[in-house]
């Protein structure tokens, strides 16, 4: 039995600490604040509650068109109870890391870890300092959000996703720099729950990773929901004292005044305070280099998570941090990137797996592109949720099917079917008496398959 | 559900596998990882774990079956648990199948369930209705004109994917470009020459001046040798000790039974056969040598054998084997020697069956033939002991006071100090160079 200590107790580090205590090593997980990391205490996790209660307030306002008489003078969002009921389910979801922790007996130090040598860890603890030895070490140390050089995050006028989803009121005005994921989803909840929100992204399009006619259903959400959106547009100063910005559109500069000023515009691997250079492990500003296996330039050293750049999603993470323990532990294992979903949990929801349309169009020329939308389908009628499709490209050469995009309600659960798809490397033919349960959303999965190949029923 | 049990694929060209013995029956519970039964391809054994946890609830193939790697050999569920349907093509219902394997058991070792099996012809014409493949690479393989068979899938419980459809067809085009008649005519590496049924080799050929690499996929026979002798050395307390052995009386006996036998028309007789011998009489009188080590189960135990089955190692061009002599203390010197070639002759024609590569409890390495001394034979696991042979090498050596010339041979005894110590280990080295230094003791 060997010790292996990892650093940071997010998604990768807590599957990375389980996956080597079950491999019969003894596991110590230095963390620095509170064990989940930032998908359970400032990301996915606190993020979906609030889209949560942001979807519940919509119901309620619309139940009307089911019947359900709610007088409008009722309805108000109680934000204290937004926050409150937050704050339970991460609380619930850390407290389970921590019993996870201690049922496969991996010691949970708090504090912050830095390497003196390759073999030590010098932990600064709440009090004291203790120096930790250990054969092997993960690091899973994570990331945070970048800072706009003219613009850095003051916490109450300019803030990051974190501070942004504990604010102690809804702002009247919200402005968010950056219409990524992150982004679009503030501009989800703090829209629909009332402030008037606007997003300037630099790039052409909301969501610059995905094909443009799905982040385009989003968009016109978002304006319907009164955010205002500029795209191309980049943010050229900033002003705490007057809370304005100013923008740089193709028509000119533009002034905006925001309550709060959230940037989002992406996220940094934390590699700076480990003392890397110490001990000879290779990083750049996109994070630590590791191979396949999730080693280090440090053969007894391992990374994994967002420190390494990539994708930074949990799910990723979480299969990082496995593929890292189990190399660490002496089972050869290769990350595979094959099929990973990507989900975007605004309203409408967002969510893909493999490659997007444009991306398929470069790879292999002329593809097939079947989509069916959600406006011809029983469920979503029922639902009252129309708006939205699902999209499937398929290769031209062997029908393997290598991407879907859905947007639409549900769809980051439905993407978990595409993604098998991919994953088991189907091809469209071999899903055309595919059976979908009826009647349910997932039939214009089914749909969007056989519209590509020119077969659909009900398109 | 019930879990299947499937004859896994061995090794790039098997394609039946043996079930050696059950040893497991209908409605024993299983543990997931538990060695439940004995199997065999034609060149290695191994022990199948349980897939799952549950009972065992039937067994569709019995003891003596062969069967085509991807055949389900039986089932684990619950108690009471009926088996639902087939997955495989072929057989009509397992239900019928597990039936019809038990009704079979007392009457014939090979179960109904091979018999249907081999009689449908599998859909599409491949036997591999079990072939575990993606969609998309089933395509690519089947535009591209590639035998699935031929191709190592690395996916999933050995499944074939997109990429190892692509791997293969960059390799394929590769070998293409190689055996293309070239103007200077190069010199082919060593290894193999390249072809479907065979681990491929990556060959990356430059001009002459230039470094030259060649990447060998270890599949097959070389990864079963790899991982046996991996283990046999990090999972044993395996130490050598050295002997010589004087083989001037041996070598003239020899000579003499030789060229009897040659009148008789009985074949020959070489000291191999004679060292066999010695080592088979040896092994009755140290029986401790002729033990096993054994932990596939929760307690570490000893294994003593009444019975000497003897392995003889042959060096193969691929790879090395061990045919296995059963029974070798039942036979005269004559019938050992027979069945040393007749076993060493089918090895070489790769035509040995799984069950002659199984069960030896002792083994013997002849490298005398390469002019090799002394040298340190690794464990054939779990076998206890191995004995390296050397080359005989004529020296001068004292008999009392005179100086003659003797032939010596070198013995390396290769024992596991777990399960016998130093002086035990020792007297059986002592009792081999006994025997052959009164060969007469061999004829008795």
């Amino acid at each position: 039995m060997g010790t292996v200590v990892i650093i940071g107790g997010g998604p990768a580090g807590y599957v990375a600490a389980i996956t080597a205590a079950r491999k019969g090593q003894q596991v110590i997980v230095i963390e620095d604040r509170q064990l989940g990391g930032t998908c359970l205490n400032e990301g996915c996790i606190p993020t979906k509650s609030l889209l949560e209660s942001a979807e519940t307030l919509e119901k309620v306002k619309r139940a009307s068109a089911f019947g359900i008489a709610v007088p409008a003078s009722g309805v108000y969002v109680d934000w204290y109870g937004v926050q409150q009921y937050k704050n339970s389910v991460m609380k619930k979801l850390v407290l389970g890391v921590g019993y996870l922790m201690k049922k496969n007996k991996v010691q949970v130090i708090q504090g912050k870890a830095s390497f003196l040598t390759d073999r030590v860890v010098k932990v600064e603890k709440p009090d004291g300092v203790e120096e930790v030895a250990a054969d092997r070490f993960i690091i899973a140390t994570g990331s945070e959000p970048i800072e706009l050089p003219f613009a850095p995050f003051d916490g109450s006028w300019i803030i990051h996703s974190s501070q942004a989803m504990s604010l102690s009121r809804i702002p009247a005005t919200l402005l968010i720099v950056g219409g990524g994921v992150i982004g679009c989803e503030f501009a989800s909840i703090y829209s629909r729950m009332g402030a008037k929100v606007t997003i300037v992204e630099m790039a052409e399009q909301l969501l610059p990773g995905e094909d443009r006619d799905i982040a385009e259903v989003l968009k016109r959400r978002l304006e319907e929901d009164g955010a205002t959106i500029y795209t191309g547009t980049a943010l050229s100063g900033a002003d705490a004292a007057t809370k304005t910005v100013s923008v740089q559109t193709g028509a000119g500069v533009e002034e905006i005044r925001a309550e709060h000023v959230l940037v989002a515009i992406g996220r940094k691997p934390r590699v700076e305070e480990l003392g890397l250079d110490r001990i000879g492990v290779q990083y750049s500003g996109k994070g630590i280099q590791v191979d396949e296996t999730m080693q280090t330039s440090v053969s007894h050293i391992y990374a994994c998570g967002d420190v390494i750049g990539g994708i930074q999603l949990a799910h990723v993470a979480f299969h990082e941090g496995e593929v890292a323990a189990l190399n660490a532990c002496g089972v050869e294992k290769k990350a595979s990137y094959r099929a990973v979903p990507r989900c975007i949990y605004t309203s409408p929801e967002i969510a893909s797996v493999g490659l997007t349309e444009l991306q398929a169009r470069e790879r292999y020329g002329d593809v097939r592109v079947g989509e069916f939308p959600f406006a011809a389908n029983g469920k979503a009628l029922i639902l009252h949720e129309q708006a939205g499709k699902v999209k499937v490209i398929v290769e031209p050469t062997f029908n393997e099917i290598v991407g879907i995009s859905i947007v639409g309600p549900r769809a980051t659960e439905m993407v978990g079917q595409g993604t098998v798809m991919l994953h088991a490397e189907m091809t469209a033919d071999a899903m055309e008496d595919f059976i979908a349960a009826h009647p349910t959303l997932s039939e214009t999965l089914l749909e969007a398959i056989l519209n590509a190949t020119g077969q659909a029923i009900h398109g | 559900m019930a879990a299947e049990v499937i004859m896994p694929k061995l090794g790039m060209s098997m394609v039946e596998g043996t079930v050696i013995a059950w040893k497991k029956q209908v409605g024993d519970p299983i543990a997931k990882g538990e060695g439940i039964v004995d199997i065999s391809s034609e060149k290695i054994e191994m022990e199948l774990e349980a897939p799952a946890d549950g009972i065992l609830i039937a067994i569709a193939v019995n003891d003596g079956g062969v069967v085509p790697y991807g055949t389900v050999l039986g089932y684990i569920g619950e108690s009471g648990e009926q088996i639902e349907h087939a997955s495989h093509a072929g057989a009509e219902s397992t239900q019928d199948v597990a039936a019809a394997a038990v009704a079979a058991e007392k009457t014939e070792p090979v179960s109904a369930a091979v018999t249907a099996e081999n009689t449908t012809p599998a859909p599409a014409g491949r036997k591999g209705s079990n072939l575990r493949v993606s969609p998309v690479a089933k395509k690519m393989a089947e535009e591209a004109g590639l035998d699935l068979e031929s191709i190592t899938g690395t996916g999933p419980q050995g499944r074939i994917t997109k990429e190892d459809v692509e791997k293969a067809l960059a390799k394929e085009a590769a070998s293409r470009a190689e055996t293309a008649p070239q103007p200077q005519g190069t010199s082919q590496p060593a290894a193999a020459p390249l072809s479907s049924t065979q681990p491929a080799v990556e060959a990356s050929k430059t001009a002459s001046n230039q470094e030259v690499v060649e990447r060998t996929a270890v599949t097959g026979m070389r990864k079963v040798i790899a991982t046996r002798m991996l283990e046999s050395l990090q999972q044993s307390a395996q130490l050598t000790m050295t002997a010589k052995a004087d083989l001037t009386d041996l070598l003239a006996l020899q000579r003499q039974l030789a060229s009897e036998l040659e009148k008789r028309q009985e074949g020959k007789l070489t000291v191999t056969d004679l060292i066999a011998r010695a080592v088979v009489l040896s092994l009755k009188k140290h029986r401790l040598m002729n033990s096993a080590y054994l932990t596939d189960q929760q307690e570490p135990r000893i294994e003593t054998y009444g019975h000497v089955h003897l392995g003889i190692a042959v060096a193969l061009e691929k790879g090395l084997v061990v045919p296995v002599i059963r029974h070798a203390d039942q036979l005269s010197l004559l019938e050992l020697s027979k069945a040393i070639k007749s076993l060493g002759e089918q090895a070489r024609n790769n035509r040995l069956s799984g069950d002659e590569m199984k069960g030896s409890t002792f083994t013997i390495s002849n490298l005398g033939a390469y002019g090799v001394e002394h040298f340190t034979p690794v464990l054939n696991p779990p076998e206890a002991g191995i004995l390296g042979v050397g080359a005989i090498e004529a020296v001068p050596v004292y008999r009392g006071e005179e100086l003659q010339r003797r032939s010596l041979l070198p013995l390396s005894l290769t024992f596991d100090h777990r399960v016998l110590d130093g002086a035990p280990a020792a007297q059986f080295l002592g009792s081999v160079k006994d025997c052959l230094e009164n060969p007469l003791s061999l004829l008795l």
